[in-house]
């Protein structure tokens, strides 16, 4: 039983090294709270003294998006800011991915922020090799959604009714998702095994490909399986969102709590990806 | 046996003579300047119409006229030098209207004679009447007649003519087997005593202007298309031998004709009953709103037809709720619908011709799934059905005052939909699938939604400006239509609602099959008023200034007992005692509000920005300021600090760009900040750990 074999103790081991997820979510907060704070300066020096009236003449909302036009010089100059931020985000989460799949694979089971971060730096140049190697990867998986969605435009082109166009954009969306997940699935495990059997990144590909082309589908069904999960609980995040009104502290303090529940759970779930593919891996390799 | 067959087609041509000619008298006594009797037939093959026009014209003016000027709009997409493909081009839409192959639009007339035989095509020219000029534009053909037009004479050409249905045009078009046809016939401009000719050619953004017509329109189609087209059908053939039939519609005074063929149509139809439809005592409260008698606001049943795309079927009743919802409100404010009929077209899938309007028949335009908190299509069913009142009945000249159409039907759209619907929640969709399935959005009123969007375009352009002269496509849509609706929305909230429903209905009934001007709408609210208003229109419909006023400081500070310092009294140098020492007034508090105006625009003559000051005590004070210099400042000195102040505390000024800075309350608005920006910070975590998850 795959889910019995590797899903649980993939599980098992992110419960275990839980502070890893941890780690991640302070590091995003700090990263986000230098992306928000213009904005949460122009939203409070502009809104912060509006008197709102029961009932409120124009929602909030509208507010907001009217302090946005009032303000529109502040947001090119912001977005060149979120553009560095981002970037220098994707170098940093490079650093991140090196610690926590150094932190996940190893069989320590005690976690400190010196392992972790010392696991970044011993990883952190293999890691950036393979993402430089995965770029070309993913284009390559991005070309071949396009051409697999060559039918479904072709479908959606002749229709006469709404429907095809829908479902076909909709099944071109699911179509990229699927093939980035395959994408990723061989990304993750050259970092795996870059970590495990201390290959270089050219190696770690050959091997991962050799290891792929005989356990490909059953790996990719089990990620497919968690994936789903995670979206299946993603969705009962936003629908228990939707119920708690933020009118009083008391719902504000739910959402924000629930919320950042939801992020921690996003990384734990990267985790158990990082556990059960670890896991597959160390027993089914030659 | 002979006899008794000549009887009954004389019979019938009588009996269809005088339907034509006693709808016509019975409403409408005076004749039009312009007759249609049109037979048209589509051949979907080729996706081509072939039809034969007979066309009186009569000159009711004092001129003498040498030419005649003719629209042929659908050569807009025969090439990509005219006019609308460069203005698409200018806006990097013309791959939108590009002209593919064998599928461009187009219209030739391939003879033009007069009754008396003399060929009229070798005096036939294309002319490009507007600026800037471009010469390669087939839009407008000049036609110079035989001799010139007398006072009253009447012209009869009768015309021949092809058009190629385009396949991605403007507002016309087909997809498959579904076809739209407007705008297809050679279609005079309107003549204007003393200027000529007033026929410009089609622009990007330009709708349309003609003189009221009688038409007759025979239509044949194959055997399996369902048609629906302006008017009243009056007859139907079926010639079972080639498998085609023709219907035969007509219809008085009306300045345009549209028609729709699809296989994939359901039609429909119900009977709008004024009597189950409205209440006395609705009726009793809009005659006492507008000042009349609740039978002289009576509507008539109206018949209601439904053209609906077989993939549509199961939202006819939001159709017609939508429809009806619109003829009652229309009706009763505005007036009653003239016409037997109204026909509703949800457009045949891809032939971009959705949300347009028509005289008698309008076409609306759905989804296959919708939420049902958003009110789309109920929106574009009645903002195109008003239009029968604003364009259709009231006539401007759309090419170069759209507003007057698009602006007053988007202002009566938003009354009609907050009526018969309240708020509804903005239509955002990903994919096909409505984005409110998952996130919460706030319902919002048209008038809230126009007004934050129209203030993007303030300073671009006027909103009276001829269409193709606005900085944009955006700036002509805002402004025309949003940034005129929120104008008029100010202007009923200044004036208050009595006396801008009885603008509104004035200006409808004097001005019901005319051209009326922006001035004309002008002259019935200073008169309906009882007030010159003209600055109002200055500022907010003739220029490009920014209406701003607020509320830029407040300030709240404890007096003390003592006041510091020497101050010379009678010579000598005293310490001064404390004013009002009366014990239980203190402590004292100076409450300093500063307002100024951000905006070039100004509040007019007469009219105060009204300030409301409410302090902790619950004591409520009001100032007033003529707004016309750019600041002024108020000070109050009261027991308790401020707790709010309020800048137009009616909301009157809907024309505000920034309503944000209209209003101070020393707690600000609760948890909603934290929610906001915490919202913010949510999402930027997210998008950093799908960046973070990509590499």
């Amino acid at each position: 039983m795959p889910i019995k074999s590797y899903l649980f103790p993939g599980t098992k081991s992110a419960l275990i090294k839980f502070k890893l997820a941890i780690y991640l979510w302070l590091i995003i907060i700090i990263l986000a709270l230098v992306a928000v704070a213009p904005l949460n300066h122009l939203v409070r020096a502009n809104l912060s003294h509006l008197y709102l009236g029961q009932p409120a003449f124009i929602p909030f909302e509208l507010h907001l998006i009217e302090i946005f036009i009032a303000h529109q010089d502040f947001f090119q100059p912001y977005l060149y800011l979120l553009l560095i931020l981002f970037s220098l985000t994707a170098i940093i989460f490079i650093f991140l991915d090196a610690a926590l799949f150094g932190r996940m694979i190893t069989s320590e089971r005690k976690i400190t922020f010196s392992d972790f971060l010392a696991d970044g730096s011993r990883y952190f140049w293999s890691f950036f090799l393979s993402t430089l190697l995965y770029l070309p990867i993913f284009i390559l998986f991005f070309l071949l959604s396009r051409f697999l969605a060559f039918p479904l435009n072709i479908w959606a082109g002749k229709s006469v009714t709404e429907w095809p166009v829908i479902i076909s954009s909709n099944l071109k969306l699911l179509l990229f998702i699927l093939l980035w997940t395959a994408s990723k699935l061989i990304f993750d495990l050259i970092r795996i095994i870059i970590i495990k059997d201390q290959k270089t990144v050219l190696l770690a590909l050959r091997q991962a490909w050799f290891f792929l082309s005989k356990h490909f589908f059953s790996l990719w069904g089990l990620y497919l399986l968690v994936g789903l999960i995670f979206v299946l609980i993603s969705i009962i995040f936003l629908f228990i969102g939707r119920l708690i009104s933020a009118e009083h502290l008391f719902g504000l303090v739910l959402m924000i709590i629930l919320a950042q529940a939801y992020i921690v759970f996003r990384l734990f779930i990267r985790m158990v990806f990082i556990g059960f593919e670890n896991r597959y891996y160390e027993k089914n390799r030659i | 046996m002979g006899k008794k067959r000549i009887s009954r087609r004389k019979l019938f041509g009588i009996i269809l003579l005088w339907f034509f000619l006693s709808t016509t008298i019975s409403v409408w006594p005076e004749e039009r300047a312009v007759k249609y009797f049109i037979n048209v037939e589509l051949l979907p093959e080729t996706h081509l119409i072939k039809a034969n026009e007979t066309l009186r014209w009569t000159n009711r003016t004092q001129d003498y006229i040498p030419d005649i000027q003719l629209h042929l709009y659908w050569n807009a997409f025969k090439n990509e030098l005219s006019t609308v493909a460069k203005e698409s081009r200018n806006e990097g839409l013309l791959k939108r209207y590009q002209v593919k192959k064998n599928e461009g639009g187009w219209i030739k007339i391939t003879s033009m004679t007069t009754v008396e035989g003399q060929d009229l095509l070798p005096s036939a020219s294309f002319i490009a009447p507007d600026k800037p000029v471009n010469p390669d534009d087939q839009t407008v053909l000049r036609v110079s007649l035989p001799k010139p037009l007398s006072p009253g004479e009447t012209i009869t050409l009768n015309l021949e003519f092809e058009a190629q249905v385009p396949s991605n045009g403007l507002r016309a078009g087909f997809y498959r087997d579904g076809y739209f046809i407007s705008q297809w016939f050679p279609k005079p401009g309107v003549y204007q005593e003393g200027k000529g000719w007033n026929c410009h050619q089609y622009h990007l953004n330009s709708e349309f202007f003609a003189d009221f017509a009688d038409f007759q329109v025979k239509i044949t189609v194959p055997e399996k298309f369902v048609v629906g087209a302006c008017g009243e059908e009056v007859d139907r053939k079926v010639n079972q031998a080639l498998g085609k039939i023709t219907y035969t519609y007509i219809q008085q005074n009306i300045h345009d004709f549209a028609w729709a063929a699809s296989p994939r149509f359901l039609k429909v139809e119900r009977l709008f009953k004024a009597s189950e439809e409205i209440t006395p005592e609705e009726y009793q409260q809009v005659a006492n709103l507008l000042d009349l008698r609740p039978e002289e606001i009576k509507l008539p049943d109206v018949r209601m037809i439904l053209l609906i795309e077989k993939q549509h079927r199961n939202q006819i009743e939001r159709h017609f709720r939508a429809l009806r919802a619109a003829l009652k409100y229309y009706g009763l404010w505005y007036g009653p619908y003239p016409y037997r009929t109204i026909t509703m077209v949800d457009p045949p899938f891809r032939t971009g011709s959705g949300g347009m309007e028509y005289p008698t028949l309008f076409a609306a335009g759905t989804s296959v799934i919708l939420s049902k908190n958003v009110l789309s299509p109920e929106g574009v069913i009645i903002h195109e059905f008003g239009h029968n009142y604003w364009y259709g009945i009231v006539a401007n000249n759309e090419f170069e005052e759209a507003w007057l159409d698009e602006g007053i039907n988007t202002y009566s759209t938003g009354k009609v939909a907050a009526v018969a619907y309240g708020p509804g929640e903005y239509p955002l969709k990903f994919n096909g699938l409505p984005l409110n399935w998952l996130v919460k959005f706030p319902a919002v009123y048209d008038w809230q939604t126009d007004r934050l969007f129209s203030s993007t375009v303030v300073k671009l352009d006027p909103i009276v400006n001829f269409s193709w002269d606005f900085f944009n496509s955006t700036s002509y849509a805002l402004n025309v239509y949003q940034r005129a609706s929120t104008a008029l929305n100010t202007l009923e909230r200044l004036l208050g609602q009595k006396t801008m429903a009885k603008i509104m209905r004035t200006f409808q009934q004097r001005y019901r099959f005319c051209h009326p001007k922006t001035e004309d709408f002008i002259k019935v609210v200073n008169e309906v008023s009882g007030q010159n208003l003209d600055w109002f229109f200055q500022e907010f419909f003739f220029s490009t200034k920014d209406f701003d006023y607020a509320i830029s400081s407040v300030k709240s500070q404890k007096l003390t007992e003592k006041i510091s310092g020497l101050y010379d009294q009678s010579g000598q140098d005293i310490q001064p005692a404390a004013p009002e020492k009366a014990g239980k007034t203190w402590p004292k508090y100076e409450t300093t509000i500063t307002l100024r105006r951000y905006g070039e625009a100004r509040i007019g003559p007469g009219v105060k920005m009204k300030l409301k000051v409410k302090f902790e005590d619950g004591k409520v004070e009001w100032r007033e300021w003529d707004g016309q210099n750019r600041w002024t400042r108020f000070t109050f000195i009261t027991p308790t600090p401020v707790q709010t102040a309020q800048l137009d505390p009616e909301h009157i000024w809907l024309v505000d760009s920034n309503l944000s800075n209209n209003s101070y309350t020393r707690l600000g608005p609760r948890q909603k900040i934290p929610t906001t920006t915490h919202g913010f910070f949510w999402l930027v975590e997210n998008m950093l750990l799908t960046l973070g998850s990509l590499f």
